[in-house]
Protein backbone atom coordinates (compact mmCIF):
# COMPACT_ATOMS: atom_id res chain seq x y z
CA UNK A 1 0.00 0.00 0.00
CA UNK A 2 1.49 3.11 -0.78
CA UNK A 3 1.07 6.08 1.03
CA UNK A 4 2.97 9.79 1.44
CA UNK A 5 3.78 8.97 4.70
CA UNK A 6 5.44 5.46 3.98
CA UNK A 7 8.96 6.94 4.56
CA UNK A 8 7.96 7.09 7.72
CA UNK A 9 6.67 3.78 8.33
CA UNK A 10 9.31 0.88 9.23
CA UNK A 11 9.50 -2.34 6.88
CA UNK A 12 8.51 -4.78 9.53
CA UNK A 13 4.49 -5.20 9.37
CA UNK A 14 3.73 -5.63 13.06
CA UNK A 15 5.82 -3.00 14.29
CA UNK A 16 4.04 -1.00 10.65
CA UNK A 17 1.02 -1.53 12.38
CA UNK A 18 1.53 -0.36 15.71
CA UNK A 19 2.27 3.06 14.69
CA UNK A 20 -0.26 3.42 11.96
CA UNK A 21 -2.58 2.92 15.34
CA UNK A 22 -0.62 4.90 17.24
CA UNK A 23 -0.89 8.08 14.69
CA UNK A 24 -4.51 7.37 14.09
CA UNK A 25 -5.08 7.69 17.75
CA UNK A 26 -2.93 10.32 17.94
CA UNK A 27 -4.99 11.86 15.18
CA UNK A 28 -8.46 11.70 16.61
CA UNK A 29 -7.41 12.64 20.11
CA UNK A 30 -6.45 15.98 18.32
CA UNK A 31 -9.48 16.44 16.73
CA UNK A 32 -11.58 15.80 20.26
CA UNK A 33 -9.68 18.19 21.39
CA UNK A 34 -9.65 20.93 18.43
CA UNK A 35 -13.79 20.44 18.93
CA UNK A 36 -13.16 20.98 23.02
CA UNK A 37 -11.37 23.81 22.09
CA UNK A 38 -13.71 25.13 20.02
CA UNK A 39 -16.67 25.04 22.67
CA UNK A 40 -13.70 26.27 25.63
CA UNK A 41 -13.30 29.70 22.83
CA UNK A 42 -17.07 30.52 22.82
CA UNK A 43 -16.62 30.85 27.05
CA UNK A 44 -13.21 31.69 27.55
CA UNK A 45 -11.11 33.38 25.27
CA UNK A 46 -7.77 31.92 24.19
CA UNK A 47 -4.20 32.94 22.92
CA UNK A 48 -4.07 31.66 19.27
CA UNK A 49 -0.33 30.85 19.89
CA UNK A 50 -1.24 28.98 23.15
CA UNK A 51 -4.11 27.35 21.79
CA UNK A 52 -1.75 25.93 18.84
CA UNK A 53 1.07 24.97 21.24
CA UNK A 54 -0.92 22.98 23.72
CA UNK A 55 -2.80 20.83 20.37
CA UNK A 56 0.52 20.14 19.25
CA UNK A 57 2.06 19.04 22.51
CA UNK A 58 -1.22 16.60 22.89
CA UNK A 59 -0.20 14.82 19.57
CA UNK A 60 3.50 14.63 19.91
CA UNK A 61 3.21 13.92 23.68
CA UNK A 62 0.19 11.00 23.17
CA UNK A 63 2.22 9.38 19.96
CA UNK A 64 5.90 9.57 22.06
CA UNK A 65 4.58 7.92 25.22
CA UNK A 66 2.41 5.12 23.84
CA UNK A 67 5.76 4.48 21.38
CA UNK A 68 8.37 4.63 24.16
CA UNK A 69 5.80 2.67 26.36
CA UNK A 70 4.85 -0.05 23.18
CA UNK A 71 8.57 -1.57 23.74
CA UNK A 72 8.87 -1.99 20.13
CA UNK A 73 11.95 0.16 19.79
CA UNK A 74 14.56 -2.18 20.28
CA UNK A 75 12.61 -5.00 18.71
CA UNK A 76 16.21 -7.29 18.75
CA UNK A 77 17.06 -6.96 22.61
CA UNK A 78 16.03 -10.01 24.04
CA UNK A 79 19.77 -10.85 26.11
CA UNK A 80 21.23 -9.24 29.20
CA UNK A 81 24.44 -8.42 27.24
CA UNK A 82 22.69 -7.02 24.14
CA UNK A 83 20.62 -5.13 26.88
CA UNK A 84 23.91 -3.67 27.85
CA UNK A 85 24.89 -3.12 24.56
CA UNK A 86 22.52 -1.00 23.96
CA UNK A 87 22.00 0.82 27.15
CA UNK A 88 25.99 2.54 26.44
CA UNK A 89 24.79 2.92 23.25
CA UNK A 90 22.23 5.02 24.61
CA UNK A 91 24.65 6.97 26.39
CA UNK A 92 26.80 7.62 23.77
CA UNK A 93 23.89 8.74 21.56
CA UNK A 94 22.60 11.46 24.63
CA UNK A 95 26.37 12.32 25.14
CA UNK A 96 26.61 13.10 21.64
CA UNK A 97 23.61 15.09 20.80
CA UNK A 98 24.47 17.18 24.00
CA UNK A 99 27.55 17.99 22.72
CA UNK A 100 26.86 18.66 19.46
CA UNK A 101 23.69 21.34 20.70
CA UNK A 102 26.52 23.27 22.55
CA UNK A 103 28.65 23.60 19.59
CA UNK A 104 25.69 24.30 17.11
CA UNK A 105 23.68 26.64 20.03
CA UNK A 106 27.46 28.17 20.53
CA UNK A 107 28.32 28.82 16.67
CA UNK A 108 24.61 30.05 16.01
CA UNK A 109 23.84 31.97 19.01
CA UNK A 110 27.47 32.62 20.25
CA UNK A 111 29.25 32.57 23.61
CA UNK A 112 26.85 33.51 26.40
CA UNK A 113 27.44 37.06 27.66
CA UNK A 114 27.04 36.38 31.73
CA UNK A 115 26.66 33.72 34.21
CA UNK A 116 22.60 34.04 33.71
CA UNK A 117 22.87 33.15 30.49
CA UNK A 118 24.98 30.35 30.96
CA UNK A 119 22.67 28.83 33.79
CA UNK A 120 20.00 29.38 31.32
CA UNK A 121 21.79 27.03 28.41
CA UNK A 122 23.30 24.75 31.23
CA UNK A 123 19.86 23.79 32.69
CA UNK A 124 17.97 23.46 28.76
CA UNK A 125 20.74 21.78 28.24
CA UNK A 126 20.42 19.08 31.22
CA UNK A 127 16.60 18.82 31.11
CA UNK A 128 16.82 17.84 27.36
CA UNK A 129 19.56 15.50 27.72
CA UNK A 130 17.80 13.92 30.97
CA UNK A 131 14.72 13.62 28.78
CA UNK A 132 16.13 11.93 25.72
CA UNK A 133 17.75 9.68 28.26
CA UNK A 134 14.79 8.83 30.24
CA UNK A 135 12.76 8.15 27.02
CA UNK A 136 15.23 5.53 25.51
CA UNK A 137 15.66 4.08 28.83
CA UNK A 138 12.47 3.41 29.71
CA UNK A 139 12.27 2.51 25.70
CA UNK A 140 14.70 -0.05 25.88
CA UNK A 141 13.50 -1.43 29.56
CA UNK A 142 9.89 -2.04 28.01
CA UNK A 143 11.27 -3.74 24.63
CA UNK A 144 13.68 -6.14 26.72
CA UNK A 145 10.61 -7.37 28.92
CA UNK A 146 8.61 -7.91 25.87
CA UNK A 147 11.38 -9.51 24.09
CA UNK A 148 12.44 -11.90 27.04
CA UNK A 149 8.42 -12.40 27.57
CA UNK A 150 8.71 -13.73 23.25
CA UNK A 151 11.76 -16.04 23.62
CA UNK B 1 -4.23 -16.98 16.36
CA UNK B 2 -2.71 -20.35 17.56
CA UNK B 3 -0.15 -21.82 14.99
CA UNK B 4 2.64 -24.42 14.92
CA UNK B 5 5.25 -22.05 13.85
CA UNK B 6 7.53 -22.01 16.66
CA UNK B 7 7.12 -26.25 16.52
CA UNK B 8 7.98 -26.13 12.82
CA UNK B 9 11.21 -23.29 13.66
CA UNK B 10 12.43 -25.42 16.13
CA UNK B 11 12.54 -29.15 14.64
CA UNK B 12 14.31 -27.01 11.72
CA UNK B 13 16.86 -26.01 14.51
CA UNK B 14 16.44 -22.33 13.70
CA UNK B 15 16.48 -19.80 15.92
CA UNK B 16 13.85 -16.76 16.03
CA UNK B 17 16.36 -14.53 14.59
CA UNK B 18 17.07 -16.21 11.63
CA UNK B 19 13.97 -17.29 10.61
CA UNK B 20 13.30 -12.83 11.13
CA UNK B 21 16.13 -12.21 8.90
CA UNK B 22 14.80 -14.94 6.07
CA UNK B 23 11.37 -13.80 5.68
CA UNK B 24 12.45 -9.71 6.06
CA UNK B 25 10.85 -9.16 9.85
CA UNK B 26 11.79 -8.38 13.15
CA UNK B 27 12.50 -11.14 15.63
CA UNK B 28 10.08 -9.15 18.23
CA UNK B 29 7.67 -10.10 15.59
CA UNK B 30 8.64 -13.68 14.86
CA UNK B 31 8.05 -14.13 18.75
CA UNK B 32 4.57 -12.28 19.24
CA UNK B 33 3.12 -15.01 15.83
CA UNK B 34 4.47 -18.16 17.90
CA UNK B 35 2.97 -16.65 20.88
CA UNK B 36 -0.31 -16.04 19.21
CA UNK B 37 -0.51 -12.52 19.95
CA UNK B 38 -0.33 -11.29 16.19
CA UNK B 39 -2.06 -12.44 13.39
CA UNK B 40 0.39 -12.09 10.28
CA UNK B 41 -0.59 -10.61 6.59
CA UNK B 42 -1.00 -13.39 4.03
CA UNK B 43 2.22 -12.50 2.47
CA UNK B 44 4.04 -13.22 5.66
CA UNK B 45 2.44 -16.38 6.26
CA UNK B 46 3.43 -17.41 2.83
CA UNK B 47 6.97 -16.71 3.98
CA UNK B 48 7.30 -17.81 6.72
CA UNK B 49 5.58 -21.02 5.24
CA UNK B 50 8.33 -21.15 2.15
CA UNK B 51 11.16 -20.88 4.82
CA UNK B 52 10.05 -23.93 7.28
CA UNK B 53 8.65 -25.60 4.24
CA UNK B 54 5.48 -26.67 5.36
CA UNK B 55 2.08 -26.25 3.74
CA UNK B 56 -0.39 -22.80 5.30
CA UNK B 57 -2.45 -25.66 6.49
CA UNK B 58 0.50 -27.33 8.78
CA UNK B 59 1.41 -23.77 10.23
CA UNK B 60 -1.91 -22.25 10.52
CA UNK B 61 -4.77 -24.59 9.90
CA UNK B 62 -7.11 -24.89 12.98
CA UNK B 63 -3.89 -25.83 15.73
Amino acid sequence: MKSWITFLIPNDEYKEKRILYLLAEGGILLFLSLIVMVIWNQYFLMNTNTALLILVTIFLFYVTARYTLSGIEYTDVATESSYKKELKHIRTKTISFVLIFIVLFLFISGVPANKTEWVEIGGLLISVGFLWYLTSFISLKRSYKKNKELL
Amino acid sequence: MKNNVRTSRLNLSMTQEQLAVRVGVTRQTIGLIEKGEYNPSLQLCISIAKVLNKTLNDLFWEV
